[in-house]
């Protein structure tokens, strides 16, 4: 049973897994309710099936397998959000540090290089 | 060959099937001397888009057989959610509130009308009698799973209506030259906001989201003229209608595709095409109990106000489509219908004045126009049936009931 982050936008109360073929709705309920004390509503459950269209090397057609996916709806106005597991890291860079040096450098050695933009993208060597 | 062409363009277009585009649209007076320059008919460009829209909202306009009318509103099928009002889906009530642009109101509205006291005992005797004949008189088997409302609530109530309406028909004339339905079909379809189509060879399309309501109350009651609105059209409501930012899958909701219907509950030549009161009954499904049981006790009343939302603005839109109003040419006047959803021994109250059909994005301007519900919690008619006698009658449940027969078309 896996928490999974929902394809489509699920309303608050609603968390979606994907589960094992053999669980059902009431299996899930059980297992949230009695192992985690997690306040259930309702339990809705469906099969997604497994694209099987990708072909081997043998053109062979390879199946991905089925899976089973629930919606669960959190009673008690309970509500969820899957975590952003990987937030964007914003790089600071300290002043004075080596790296600030590094990068400004490397911003004038880039301006350096680039061509005259007067020339309109012509060669350097080729002029009159 | 280019004519073949164009036929074929017309026979595929995306927005209009071909049965729609035969009546000719309406001549339009022509003032200058040239023929104005118009968006093409076939061209996959927006204006082209816009001009064939409009193209049909005139003729649709132009129609003045409601049947037609009806038949080129409802002529294009498309995959389409299928509310039921009677739904197992959890907080029901603010998504088809949201839906038919709704709003709740607690408490019913206030009018004063009432019966002697000698007249409510004779009228409450009857009803006592009705109630211990299905609940205690008659010996009733046992039946199937999930159907024992079928057994004893369905006939009390059907014999309610029928009493009720024939005896009140004295003080409300009206009630006898209505007509009573039992177990009708209502139906309803509308558009209300827009979607991109997710895939298929429309992929990218914005279309509208198509609704469609199929109710069957158990009992209900028409009338020839209309009962008389409760505020006025133009009277601003401050409560906001909930909006749902979601799909409407998300409720869930599943699409379908098939016959866009809107029907009262009779054809449309009937002289009754105005609603009076209608009669839903809670399935064992959705019985207190069993709620309770499955701790869903918070949703006994969710699941009351969006039965009453949905159904009631079913069956109330219909009638004002079934009057030529439609979302393109909003209702002039309010629409007003009752509701009471029981379960034979817990009444819940409804009333429903529809201010606006124009619920379709293009049509949705005027955000002051909201249809509005007001309903009361549910309320048990008595405590007990013991030994042929029915304990703790509530005397305020049954002059409810009454007031509803009493509401008299103006």
């Amino acid at each position: 049973m896996t928490l999974v982050r929902p394809g489509k936008v699920q309303p608050p109360d609603t968390v979606q897994f994907r589960i094992s073929m053999e669980m059902t709705k009431f299996d899930v309920r059980n297992y949230l309710q009695s192992i985690y004390n997690v306040p259930v509503a309702s339990v809705r459950t469906r099969i997604q099936f497994g694209s099987n269209r990708k072909r081997n090397h043998l053109l062979q057609r390879v199946k991905r397998p089925d899976y089973k996916v629930a919606y669960v709806q959190l009673a008690q106005g309970q509500t969820f959000q899957f975590p952003d597991l990987f937030p964007e890291k914003k790089d600071v860079i300290e002043s004075g540090s080596f790296e600030e040096m590094q990068s400004e450098y490397m911003e004038n050695e880039k301006q350096r290089q680039r061509n005259d933009p007067r020339r309109g993208g012509i060669n350097d060597w080729f002029g009159l | 060959m280019a004519g073949r062409r164009i036929f074929g363009r017309l026979q595929h277009n995306p927005d209009l099937p071909a049965a729609l585009l035969r009546p000719p649209e309406p001549a339009v007076q022509r003032t200058s001397l040239y023929p104005s320059v118009v968006a093409s008919m076939t061209a996959k460009s927006k204006a082209s888009r816009r001009r064939r829209i409009e193209g049909h909202y005139s003729r649709v306009n132009a129609q003045t057989d409601i049947g037609s009318k009806l038949k080129l509103i409802t002529g294009l099928q498309r995959l389409k959610y299928v509310v039921y009002p009677q739904t197992f889906a959890l907080n029901a009530d603010r998504w088809y509130q949201h839906f038919t642009k709704t709003v709740y109101r607690p408490g019913l509205p206030v009018k004063g009308s009432g019966l002697e006291d000698e007249e409510l005992g004779r009228l409450r005797s009857l009803l006592c009698e009705a109630l211990l004949q299905d609940f205690y008189y008659a010996k009733k088997g046992r039946t199937f799973l999930y159907r024992s409302h079928e057994v004893s609530a369905a006939p009390f109530l059907t014999n309610a209506m029928a009493i009720l309406r024939s005896q009140c028909a004295k003080h409300n004339p009206s009630l006898s030259q209505g007509a009573l339905d039992v177990k009708p079909q209502v139906n309803f379809y509308w558009l209300r906001g827009e979607t991109r189509v997710p895939r298929g060879h429309r992929k990218g399309c914005i279309d509208p989201i198509r609704f469609q309501v199929d109710d069957h109350p158990l009992v209900q009651l028409r009338v020839q003229k209309p009962l008389p609105e409760f505020v006025p059209l133009d009277h601003v409501v401050s409560e906001e209608v909930p909006f749902i930012p979601f799909e409407p899958s998300r409720l869930p909701l599943f699409k379908r595709q098939y016959e866009n219907n809107i029907f009262i509950g009779a054809k449309l030549d009937t002289p009754c095409s105005y609603g009076h009161t209608q009669f839903h009954l809670v399935p064992d499904r959705f019985q207190r109990d069993r709620m309770e049981k499955l701790s869903l006790s918070d949703q006994i009343e969710v699941f009351l106000r969006a039965n009453a939302i949905a159904s009631l603005f079913a069956w109330t839109g219909a009638q004002a489509m079934y009057q030529g109003f439609w979302s393109q040419d909003d209702v002039t006047r309010p629409f007003v219908s009752q509701g009471v959803i029981s379960d034979g021994k817990y009444f819940s109250f409804f009333c429903y004045q529809l201010n606006t059909l124009a619920l379709a994005a293009d049509a949705d301007k005027n955000p002051n126009r909201k249809n509005i519900c007001w309903g009361t919690q549910s309320v048990p008619l008595y405590e007990a049936i013991e030994e042929g006698d029915i304990k703790g009658f509530n005397d305020d449940v049954f002059r409810q009931l009454v007031d509803f027969f009493l509401n008299r078309p103006e």
